[in-house]
């Protein structure tokens, strides 16, 4: 038996644990003790880890299309034939772009990065997570500068109040959830927010329901609440703040129910709080907009510059954090600095040897509906994005596609160049987690057939851009990654001692928090009184590491086999008033359209909102529009 | 037969076992962890040590299990089982988890016998390390599995300070001692009785606890177990499936053929009755659907008087890994005491 400490490649909660190889192939999982975010404990998902690896559809040969057939051609002959093809396509004034990935190392989005900044001299470079969760990482930012979270999962256990504005935290993190119930087990207080009466919920002191959308409005009545309860920290507010009289103008209208007092009392006195959030959905800047609310919250109250509490952002693929810091994304560079930023430009100038563009880069969305040739970094776009199979009509049109992936996904059947990569168990490379954490991905096996890491190939398409550095290993692409992120010049040090854990990356010093409040406008009118929203929790059943993986993808999978139709979920409430049992169909009716869907009835869900699972998004496409949420009017169809 | 060895003998004894076959025991790796590994040399082996959080089952039923091979020949296909005959000796094992091997194999054996599982018994030696300083979390008084076991071993191993007393228990077990018979002599009654003293003072680490499964086993036996109670438990609960994976007595499995160059091996998976679609039926029909029904099937499994009468034993070894590996807080002691009380969190 062979056993290698690794980094679990779901969540981005940084769970450790070592895989176990016999004969060459992954064969189990066993958790660690030691390990300072796991502590022995796994989820489902850790512990079905090695499966997607050994059963999923794995890339073998490199492919090229060749007269409509994918066929295998050698290594060499298939990334002279990409550049090749991209160059001309540059050359002919067509527009170039590459996508990154939430499920691809450090080391891979940074090349990939380089290669689209330095090599195809374009700023078309996005994620497709980070329409997502981008918008809480600006809101973010907005207030705290650069934005890394003060705490970590296991200061959440000694917490005394906890805010969680949801998703559905056990099922998206498990491993976050575990240390809000051990708080709440040792007599902390959680207060939670949102539409579904989740487990987390049930376990709360307080839950504040809210319609999606209506987030803010929550987090602007506590804001309110603590100002007039005088319950900032007012030195605090003094020292770390700017913007206190304009805040405390903005919320002075502001309605404020007892929960809400009673929420704003317990965050106010709590010496110690975490204030935990998913992406929330709304229209327009909402979700940026509740991101800094809340982070506002934290800071009035003191809680963003005191040790032990804090905001953490719950983001679902475990690199997304990591992508961001590699400035995988349309006007961030490394470091997530905004592209004009003069001395980060010229550092990366300095280090790559080539002028950087400035014209600002679509976003994935729009990247993939405007260029003629793309690069996919292991990813499945019409999974992940919003706009589910409009993007696989986009991709289709794309006149060259290049797919790097360790799994055969619907965008590698289309693709005109197949590249195939090593899985997470067969690279070495590094994750950041959700706190920062910096964690290494050890090889456990080989990659199949004549799979090569993705770094490598990712420096070898490089080389081909005249952009290549001497890599001999993913260590060496760190240090250089040391050099383009001066966050994680710290993190050198402690990575060579090597060991579990990994660094957390800190944040440089940073100026005042800005305070902002949210505002929320109302969604629903009497035609339309009801709100429709799609559930941001991430798609796990489309992942390859899910879908491949025996044990994990009978629950995610089961759900899309006995519904091929999707379904919108509604209460008890609602679907007794309108007549219809689950499995009736239902006609929606927004602003941008309608569509006739079956609905299933939930017991927890708020009355007055209909949510339909990302994973059945495409059936409500015409009624969504380009929204995460909608008024809609619903009738028996 | 019950021998006695020096403590330096054990190094010989283990170069000669590690001529026999692959020797497992505890090894304290580079991060910290103790893990059961194949060892190289002796000196690898740790001898204080609290018990590994991953159980010694997997050497008996793997987390992937390749069962058959599947070939295509024609019309027709051919299935060969695979038996994994390799001569494995598991060192330095505790009371415990001798008595999860000893539940296991009671269930293999049963009509129609498991080939697999009993053939790579059968090339297994369990050579077991009683607990003189039981562990912290351990609960083996509760559940007759430990500190000292009288049965179920191949050999047992309790540590007198300069010797270690031999207790042979099995034809594999004599086969073990005499690799090195010189190494072994009689034990004297002063050895014999010295480790009889020993166990009495592991059991007083306990204290006055006393065995809560008897009237928890009565309450989920009578169906007394509130439903409310369970409702409420449940949503303690991450369904992560640590608490069945890592429990020595658990064995629910999954299954599937793993494709291969036009040839399949059946592999039989590690599963947890605690997800979601365990149970789920081919026509979307689930009988277990919610959370604590769930729950409430794996605690009637473990400690239900029906399972108890054809056992002898509850589905549990009291090794306590449960509660270290709970993502919630409802491992086998909290629940067991909130059924006996009838009351959670409270």
């Amino acid at each position: 038996m062979f056993t290698v400490p690794t980094t679990c490649p779901f969540c981005a909660c940084g769970c450790g644990f070592y895989l176990l190889a016999n004969k060459g192939e992954l064969v189990g999982v066993a958790p660690s003790e030691t390990h300072p975010v796991s502590r022995g404990r796994l989820c489902a998902r850790g512990w079905g880890a090695h499966e997607a690896a050994l059963w999923g559809d794995r890339l073998r040969q490199p492919l090229v299309n060749r007269n409509g057939k994918l066929e295998s051609v050698s290594w060499v002959e298939t990334l002279d034939h990409v550049a090749g093809r991209i160059k001309e396509l540059i050359e002919a004034g067509k527009s170039v772009g590459v996508l990154g990935s939430a499920r691809a190392t450090n080391e891979e989005n940074y090349l990939a990065g380089k290669l689209a900044r330095a090599g195809l001299q374009t700023n078309n470079l996005d994620f497709s997570y980070h329409s997502i969760c981008g918008p809480l990482f600006t809101g973010l930012e907005e207030v705290c500068g650069e934005y890394t979270p003060s705490i970590s999962l296991n200061d959440i256990e000694s917490s005394q109040t906890i805010l969680l504005i949801e998703g559905d935290l056990a099922k998206t993190h498990p491993r976050a959830a575990s240390s809000v119930m051990k708080a709440v087990d040792k007599g902390a207080r959680l207060i939670t927010v949102g539409y579904i009466r989740t487990q987390m919920a049930c376990l709360s002191s307080l839950h504040l329901p809210t319609a999606p959308g209506n987030e803010g409005e929550v987090i602007d009545g506590l804001l309110a609440a603590v100002l007039h309860l005088g319950l900032e920290d007012r030195k605090s507010v003094a020292v770390h703040c700017e913007g206190y009289d304009a805040l405390r103008r903005d919320v002075a209208a502001v309605k404020m129910s007892e929960e809400i007092h009673q929420a704003a009392d317990w965050i106010g006195r709590a010496e110690r709080a975490t204030f935990l959030m998913a992406p929330t959905s709304g229209q327009g800047d909402q979700p940026r907009r509740d991101a800094a609310a809340l982070a506002t919250l934290a800071a009035i109250t003191g809680h963003l510059d005191r040790p032990g509490c804090g905001l953490l952002p719950l983001l679902a693929r475990s690199n997304v954090r990591g992508a961001c810091d590699m400035g995988v994304a349309a006007d961030r560079l490394p470091g997530c600095r905004p592209l004009d930023d003069e001395r980060s430009r010229q550092r990366l100038q300095d280090l790559w040897g080539k002028k950087l563009p400035l014209a600002p880069g679509r976003d994935a969305e729009s990247l993939l509906q405007s260029v003629s040739g793309l690069i996919v970094l292991a990813d499945d776009p019409p999974s992940v994005l919003p706009m589910g199979q409009r993007a696989m009509a986009a991709l289709e049109k794309i006149e060259f596609l290049v797919v790097l992936d360790a799994f055969a996904t619907p965008t590698t059947r289309i693709a005109h160049t197949v590249l195939p990569i090593a899985s997470f168990a067969e690279t070495e490379g590094t994750l950041t987690s959700m706190e920062g954490r910096v964690q290494r991905l050890r090889v456990t096996t080989d990659p199949p057939g004549e799979a090569r890491t993705g770094w490598q190939v990712l420096a070898e398409l490089c080389a081909r851009f005249d952009v290549g550095g001497s890599y001999s290993s993913a260590t060496d692409v760190l240090r250089e990654i040391v050099q383009a992120v001066p966050r994680y010049a710290e993190m050198e040090q402690g990575r060579l001692a090597d060991g579990w854990g990994g660094t957390l990356v800190e944040g440089s010093d940073r100026g005042k928090f800005v305070l902002h409040a949210t505002g929320v406008a109302a969604l629903t009118s009497a035609e339309r009184p009801h709100v429709l929203a799609r559930d941001g929790a991430f798609d796990w059943g489309r992942d390859p590491l899910v879908s491949f993986s025996p044990t994990l993808s009978r629950d995610y999978q089961s759900q899309r086999k006995l519904f091929p139709n999707g379904f919108v979920e509604m209460c008890r409430q609602d679907a007794d008033g309108l007549g219809v049992h689950a499995g009736w169909k239902v006609r929606l009716t927004s602003v941008q359209g309608d569509a006739i869907v079956p609905i299933r009835v939930r017991t927890d869900l708020k009355s007055g909102v209909l949510l339909v699972p990302y994973a059945f998004r495409d059936h409500v496409a015409n009624v969504l529009g380009t929204h995460s949420v909608t008024a809609v009017k619903v009738e028996q169809a | 037969m019950v021998f006695a060895i020096q403590r330096q003998g054990i190094t010989k004894w283990l170069e000669k076992l590690l001529e026999a076959g692959e020797v497992i025991a505890p090894v304290r790796g580079p991060y910290g962890d103790v893990a059961f590994s194949t060892i190289r040399s002796p000196a690898q082996v740790v001898w204080d040590f609290e018990n590994p959080l991953h159980p010694p089952k997997q050497f008996v039923l793997p987390q992937t299990d390749p069962l058959v091979t599947i070939k295509r020949n024609g019309q027709h296909h051919e299935v060969e089982p695979i038996y994994d005959d390799a001569r494995r000796i598991l060192f330095n094992v505790r009371s415990c988890d001798v008595k999860g091997i000893v539940f296991l194999t009671r269930m293999h054996e049963m009509e129609p016998a498991d080939a697999s599982y009993l053939r790579r018994l059968s090339s297994l030696t369990v050579i077991s390390l009683t607990c003189n300083n039981p562990c912290p979390l351990g609960f083996c008084v509760c559940t007759d599995s430990g500190p000292f076991l009288s049965g179920g071993y191949d050999i047992q191993l309790t540590d007198l300070g300069e010797n270690y007393l031999v207790e042979v228990g099995s034809e594999k077990g004599e086969a073990a001692v005499s690799e090195v018979p010189d190494l072994f002599r009689k034990a004297t009654e002063e050895e014999v009785s010295q480790r009889k003293r020993l166990e009495v003072a592991a059991r007083n680490h306990f204290g006055q606890e006393t065995c809560h499964f008897a009237s928890a086993m009565r309450r989920i036996s009578t169906g007394r177990v509130q439903d409310a109670l369970w409702d409420k438990m449940s949503d303690w609960c991450l369904e992560c499936g640590g608490c069945n994976l890592i429990c020595p007595t658990c064995y629910c499995f999954n299954v599937k053929d793993l494709g291969r160059d036009g040839t399949w091996i059946r592999c039989r998976m590690w599963d947890s009755c605690q997800y979601a679609a365990f149970t789920l039926e081919a026509s979307g029909h689930n009988p277990r659907a919610h959370r604590k029904e769930r729950m409430k099937r794996r605690f009637f499994h473990k400690a239900s008087a029906q399972y108890y009468m054809r056992d002898n034993m509850v589905g549990c070894v009291g090794c306590g890994r449960c509660i270290k590996v709970c993502l919630g807080t409802t491992h086998m002691p909290a629940v067991v005491g909130a059924i006996r009380k009838g009351k959670w969190h409270e």
